[in-house]
This record gives structure tokens, sequence and C-alpha cells, in this order.
């Protein structure tokens, strides 16, 4: 098995639900139990009300392209091979927005506000990346 | 509480810039600083605060440079240091 | 802590060795979080994500930020100091430059310097003893929108310019039309359009009609970046633009000095712009002529 080349993403006590939910293919974000707010990046308290109150929800893996880049230099020798790639964020249904790639359709093809869904891509037997594709 | 009209600026300090070879990112901070204090007509003993502005991670070879390493260079002890923040 | 009595004169410096160490290459791989997972690195992907949604909101693109690459390399090109005062720059140019991450180009990208720069603060009255002709502080705002990048709703304006930009006019007790030159932080092209945009001086998507015409080069009706500034001078972070303005005001820029020679305003007020982050912080300076 040859090493996967680019950079993986620190996984801690915060982050943990989060990517082990990519594991098992299940988008997982923290929602407040005090107020309903849906937060990202994950933390001990919510940053509307401050509550501690928290449980973790599955996402639908619905949303759209809030804004995006196409990458056409590879500042990591780990996405030479990819170029020209897209790197967007996606404002999910629920409300979080996270950094992903848009897969599945030329980099011409993208633009602001495309209904997206997530796709997994499991780059290596630990880790797996919530991408998107347009929705056909 | 507004600071209107209270305080000025009274000196500026360059340095040789653009691919300058062979010099650490604290030799520029120093060299500017002095420059900059004798653009103004000051000496170092007038000199009691320092602020080094945010900046990027060090060179490999490099220690992270920070306001007392270049307080200490400088030989002055300012009554005030910082690093401003991003 | 000048206002404290706590200092009498304060030193602000700044030192990079950015093009012959490999500190940038640090950066690059440090300055993300899991993004870097999705090839998501530095500040270049993070302003283009911000421009690429202004040119959605609004109707700008590089048809307005090549006015601001070739302006500011027209006031290089006037400046010994510049990294680019022997190459000059045509709309051509800027257009036929290379894709780094799209929408921006080449010559969207500020540029990468080594060297340093520092300036002291005192107060007024100390001031009037030393060597120059001092630069009076007149107005200080500063406002932090510190969003997360990817959660930021901030990235197609307002900024913190605004709030930063009113509170520095109010108390400067002076409005926009009293501003005769400008020191943007110009980290990329499109930082200068929101930042001016988010101060008033024009409104969303009218930038490209605004800087038609030469309006920020030498001979044109509102100066920016007159040093060339982090695009076409050097980059020194905030200390590009508040220094330039500075210089100005002492009267001390050569051949680039504002007035009669570069057929501009003789300036009496000029606001610089330090931003940080990703469009997360703004500080707006108000210089005065003393």
């Amino acid at each position: 098995m040859t090493m996967y080349a680019k950079p993986i993403p620190k996984i801690n006590e915060d982050s943990r639900p989060f990517w082990g939910g990519c594991k098992v293919h299940e988008l997982r974000f923290q929602k407040c139990n005090q107020c309903g707010h849906v937060r990202w990046p994950p933390a001990i308290i919510c940053p509307e009300c401050h509550g501690k109150d928290t449980v973790w929800i599955t996402a639908a893996g619905h949303g759209r392209v809030y804004t995006y880049v196409v990458y056409h230099i590879a500042y990591h020798p780990g996405f030479k091979g990819e170029l020209p790639y897209v790197v967007a964020v996606v404002e999910l249904h629920e409300g979080p927005r996270i950094f992903t790639n848009i897969i599945g359709c030329s980099t011409e093809e993208v633009y602001c506000d495309m209904a997206v869904e997530v796709v997994w891509d499991d780059v290596t037997t630990e880790l797996t990346l919530p991408k998107f594709r347009p929705v056909k | 509480m507004s600071i209107k009209d209270k305080y000025a600026i009274v000196g500026v300090g360059y340095t040789p810039q653009g691919r300058i070879e062979g010099r650490t990112e604290l030799s520029f901070h120093l060299e500017a600083i002095i420059n900059a204090i004798d653009d103004a007509g000051l000496t170092k003993e007038d000199i009691d605060g320092l602020i080094c502005y945010r900046h990027f991670p060090p060179a490999s070879d490099s220690y992270d440079v920070t306001p007392y390493m270049v307080a200490q260079h400088l030989g002055i002890t300012p009554a005030y240091i910082s690093q401003d923040a991003n | 802590m000048l206002e404290s009595g706590f200092c009498k004169y304060v030193v602000i410096s700044y030192g990079h060795n950015a093009v012959s160490s490999d500190s940038m290459t640090t950066m690059l791989m440090t300055l993300g979080q899991d993004e870097e997972a999705f090839g998501h690195f530095g500040a270049t992907g993070s302003y283009a994500l911000a421009a690429q949604r202004a040119m959605y909101e609004f109707n700008t693109g590089p048809e307005t930020w090549k006015h601001i690459a070739v302006g500011q390399r027209k006031w290089a090109n006037l400046n010994p100091l510049a990294m680019t005062y022997n190459r000059t720059m045509s709309y051509d140019d800027y257009m036929n430059a290379r894709w780094l991450v799209e929408p921006f180009r080449l010559f969207d990208n500020c540029l990468v310097s080594d060297g340093g720069r520092a300036y002291i603060v005192t107060s007024a009255e100390r001031a009037r003893d030393l060597k120059h002709r001092p630069v009076i502080i007149a107005g200080l705002g500063q406002h932090n929108p510190a969003d997360f990048p990817q959660s930021a709703t901030f990235l197609a304006g307002p900024t913190g310019a605004q709030i930063a930009g009113e509170a520095a006019l109010r108390m400067a007790g002076i409005t926009r039309d009293d501003i005769d030159a400008c020191q943007i932080y110009d980290c990329f092209t499109y930082t200068v359009e929101i930042t001016l945009q988010d101060y008033g001086f024009f409104k969303p998507g009218e930038g490209t009609d605004w800087f038609q015409g030469g309006t920020i080069e030498p001979g044109g009706s509102m100066p920016v970046n007159t040093s060339g500034g982090q695009l076409s001078e050097a980059y020194f972070m905030g200390l590009t633009p508040i220094t330039e303005g500075v210089m100005q005001l002492m009267g001390r820029c050569g051949e680039r000095q504002l007035g009669p020679q570069t057929g501009t305003k003789a300036p009496e007020n000029i606001l610089c712009s330090d931003n940080g982050g990703i469009l997360q912080c703004n500080t707006t300076i108000i210089l005065r002529r003393a």
C-alpha cells in the first residue's frame, strides 16, 4: 500500500465525533440543546448562547455552494496530480458551512448557490473525507 | 475617550528590501528600529515601548523572533512590550 | 500605553526574510486547519473564496481588479525602493498572467519580501521638538468580525472596515470628502476594492466605474497605495501602508510625492488601513499633516 501523501486533519477530543462519523459515512454536527443552534467547528460551548448542553446530530448531506475557488497551483506536493481542483465552502441545509471539494463535474461547471450532496471519499482505512457533487 | 490629535508619528525606519540574501528576520527588525530611532532624532535610551508587529512562522534555521529578543539585542529595557496579534 | 503615561516613545517593528528563507513554506502548511486535507492552503485561497463570493453578490471581478494592480504599479514605478520599480504593468500583462487560485491571477497577489520597517509614536507635544514635521494621529477605529472563514458572512462585505472607518472619521471630526489619499492594506487586489467599498467611496458593484480612468493612479483624484503598496512595493504587513502615509505627509517621497508634481492634491489627511486574518479584523487610522 502506498503512503497517503496529503495532509490529514488533526483529530482531537473536540473533533473526534465528526471524523468518527465520516468513517461510517455520517455527517455529524453539534446542536445546542439550549438554543437549537447547529455549530461548526466543534467546541465545548455554543457561540450563540454559551450553553454547554450539546447533542450530536446527523446532517442529511444536502446543501449549496456558498463560494468556491479553483486551484491552479499545488502549494503541497500531494495535490500536484489533482490540478486544477475545486475547494468550496458548502452550506448544509442544517446550517453549518464546511470546507470541502466539489467533485463529479468539471471546474467550469461549479457556481455559487449550486445544489450539492455529500459523497464519501475513503482516502485511507482510518480517514474518510466528506466531499460534494452536484445534485443530478 | 478620544485620542484625537494627541499622538504623532515622528520617525520611519527602512532597510534594504526585495530579495536580500543571507539575512535573518531578526536582523531586519533590528535594522529597521535603529533607523527609525535615528530618523526621529532620538536615542535608544528614549525608547520605552516596543511592539513587534504580527508575523509569520520562523525559518527552519531560526528561532521565533519575540519582542523580548528584539529588546535584548537593542539593549533597551522598555516599560511596555508586546507582540501584536493577528 | 502612551495614554496611560506608561511610555513616552513607542517603536513598532516588522521584519521578515520571506523570500530567502523557508518561512513562507512553513506558513502555507500551518496557517490553515482541517481544510488542508482538501487542498486549501494559505491566504490566497481564502481571499479568493471571498473574491468569488463578491463576484456573485455584486458583480466585481478581474475587470475591476486590473485597475488596482496596474494603478499601484504606476506608483511603484516612481519609487526606487519598490521591488517592481523597473517593471511596468499593462492591463494585458495583468490579464495574461497565470492563474494561482482562480479567480486570482498572479498580479492579484501581494509580493513576498525580505526586509523590515519600523516607526515611532509619541505625544503630539513631544513630537514638536523633534527632527521632522510630525504626522498627527487624528482618528483611529478598529473592528473585528472574527468569525471562522468558512462561516463568515462578511467575505463580500461589509468587512470590519465599515465600522472601523466610521469610527476613525468620527474621531478625526472629518468626512470622507476630507480624505486626500488612502494607503490600504492590499494583500490582494480584492482587499483594496472591498475596503474602499466598505469605507463608502463607492457602492457595491460600482467599483469598476470608480477605478476607471486612473482614479487611484498618479494624476488621479484619490491616490491609493502611493509607494506601490504590498502589491508592487514590498510586503511588510500593516507597516507598508502606514509608513507610506507618514512619509507622504512629511513630504519625503521624492518622485512619487503627492502634490503638484504627481498631478494630485497636496495631502492634509491620509486614511490608512490595516487588515488581518481573512478580512477578520480592520484598523483604520487617519493621519493628518501637523
